[in-house]
């Protein structure tokens, strides 16, 4: 297991965030890492499951960072999928 | 015997220019240290300035202001002015100290530059008057900033903050580095006396005098306008140089340096400037908001004077002017929520007056950065203080060291890989500026790059502010205590403003 930070966005929030997260985690988990870091912070939850679009694709939820091919660096953004 | 006019023997003293026989042109002024851009030394020579002054009447003129500004300073020593100022206008002040007042100093480094390398013995002369100048800028701002630290110890980081990796202070020394500290004469005369000092130093050093004044603080507002006197006079060598370059067929070059200070220059003072003035002054005393000053002193009088000399607007124009509506709203709400890697205490600027006032300048404020608030505000009534700070770094940009601020209003990081590294960049003009010499700044790393790379330890955000140089106490924290968020009931459902 390695660590790979990420520059993650969540949508509607106004910066970029440092989002370290595992190689083995799901897209679902690290919606929830971003999300951890704004949702209650500076934006209202949603009842909506959460997404992670990495450039043009949103990414299936059960992928996980190494297979999805997420490197040091790369940019997400997680969104509700309302 | 009867004594000359000045125009009598000024020429003849100013210009010792002479031709070389026993070195070689390249030898007295190496194109690193000088960049002559190919124009012919006897060209050079008709550099002329607009602004003259001798070495006596210099001297007697800056020993008139010091005793001006000095006099000032004994006058409120022994009242009690400063605590009797604004919680957020201390702020303005400490924040401006830290930031402004090592960088003067260092400014001797480009005008000694120019000095010694600038090809015409008048540019040279003036140089040297800008040299001194900037001493007296740094040691004016650490003297007086040096009076007000039995009062709030954080007077220290006019001092302590350059030498220190805290972010902010790497994104000034960052943009400084490029144009004046590590730069060439003629860049340097372009980008920080024609770009910096003739447009943008107006913004911190005029406006927020003005701003001080109405506060009440005298002292402040008698420095730094002292001190834009001289800025004034200096920023002058900036033109006869820009005339020259376009006289010469380099007015494409001379652009190009201008577009990338002016964009840097937009960066820092947006930074800077635009919380004082929009956040930190107290509202009943903003005598402009920060829009209105950039629209006067930028947009109109700078541009103007760029259109006299032939010059275009930079390409990334319209990005500039969309910028103004949002940019330091951004950067204020970062500030406030990674308020302990500051040194100063963030005013939120969050009251009902406040945010109409923001709503009435900046038209649409709400609806963009109102919800943020309002959650903050929420947090902070239900005791959840904790969730008002942050756990994380912001992905800060590889040009302008700031946090990226862009997701909702702009687009994403724009990615560049150079050399098997990835950098990334808040915007479409920084990307542009690595581009034209990624050689220059590719070996920089961010506070982000440093934390990735293990030279931050530990690895989290108490081991980044301690590798910041910030102890607990010297964290900012909210300048009103959070009087603000209990000012009105506020739901969910209720706007701010």
């Amino acid at each position: 297991m390695a660590i790979v930070p990420l520059q993650a966005a969540f949508r509607g929030d106004f910066v970029v965030l440092l989002v370290p997260v595992n190689d083995e985690d799901t897209m679902e988990i690290v919606a929830q890492k971003v999300a951890y870091h704004v949702i209650h912070r500076r934006l209202p939850p949603q009842d909506a499951p959460m997404r992670v679009r990495y450039t043009d694709r949103v990414l299936p939820t059960d992928q996980t960072v190494a297979q999805a091919g997420l490197s040091p660096m790369s940019f997400v953004e997680v969104f509700y999928d309302a | 015997m009867p004594k000359l006019e000045r125009s009598q023997w000024y020429d003849l003293c100013r210009d010792m220019n002479w031709r070389f026989k026993y070195v070689t042109e390249g030898e007295v002024f190496p194109e690193a240290l000088s960049q002559s851009h190919g124009i012919p030394a006897a060209a050079w020579w008709t550099w002329d300035e607009p602004y003259k002054i001798s070495y006596r009447e210099y001297v007697h003129n800056q020993a008139e202001k010091d005793a001006s500004v000095y006099s000032v300073r004994s006058a409120i020593a022994r009242s009690r002015t400063f605590e009797n100022l604004d919680p957020g206008w201390k702020a303005a002040i400490i924040a401006h100290y830290g930031a402004i007042a090592m960088p003067e100093y260092l400014a001797t480094i480009g005008e000694a530059r120019m000095g010694r390398f600038g090809r015409a013995a008048a540019w040279r002369n003036m140089a040297l008057y800008g040299t001194l100048d900037e001493a007296r800028h740094g040691q004016i701002q650490f003297s007086f900033s040096h009076d007000l630290l039995k009062k709030e110890p954080r007077f220290d980081w006019a001092h302590k903050a350059f030498h220190t990796n805290e972010w902010g202070v790497i994104a000034i020394r960052h943009f400084f580095d490029d144009i004046f500290t590590s730069n060439d004469a003629v860049s340097t005369a372009i980008q920080l006396t024609f770009t910096v000092e003739t447009g943008f130093t107006n913004l911190q050093f005029l406006g927020m005098a003005a701003d001080a004044m109405e506060t009440g603080d005298v002292v402040f507002g008698a420095l730094i306008s002292s001190i834009q006197t001289d800025e004034a006079r200096h920023a002058q060598q900036g033109e006869p140089t820009l005339r020259l370059l376009i006289q010469h067929g380099k007015k494409a070059e001379a652009q190009r340096l201008i577009d990338v200070a002016f964009w840097g220059s937009w960066r820092i003072f947006a930074l800077l400037s635009g919380l004082a003035m929009d956040y930190y002054t107290p509202l009943a005393h903003r005598s402009m908001s920060f829009k209105e000053f950039m629209l006067e002193w930028i947009v109109k009088q700078f541009i103007d004077q760029w259109r006299d000399l032939g010059l275009e607007r930079p390409w990334y124009w319209d990005l500039f002017m969309q910028e103004l509506d949002w940019l330091h709203h951004a950067l204020h709400l970062g500030i406030w929520f990674w308020r302990p890697t500051v040194w100063w205490n963030p005013d939120a600027g969050m009251s009902a007056a406040e945010r109409e006032w923001l709503e009435a300048k900046y038209p649409g404020w709400h609806d963009r950065f109102g919800t943020y608030w309002q959650t903050i505000a929420e947090n902070v009534r239900q005791g959840k203080i904790g969730l008002t700070y942050p756990e994380t770094l912001p992905v800060v940009c590889n040009i302008c060291q700031i946090p990226e601020c862009s997701p909702t209003i702009g687009a994403p990081p724009r990615l560049v890989t150079h050399n098997g590294r990835v950098f990334t960049f808040c915007s479409d003009p920084c990307k542009w500026i690595f581009e034209q010499d990624p050689a220059r700044y590719a070996g920089h790393l961010s506070i982000v790059d440093r934390f990735v790379a293990g030279h931050i330890q530990p690895p989290n955000l108490p081991g980044a502010l301690a590798y910041m140089g910030l102890s607990p106490v010297e964290q900012g924290t909210d300048a009103m205590n959070y009087a603000w968020a209990f000012e009105q009931p506020q739901s969910a459902a209720t706007p701010v403003s």
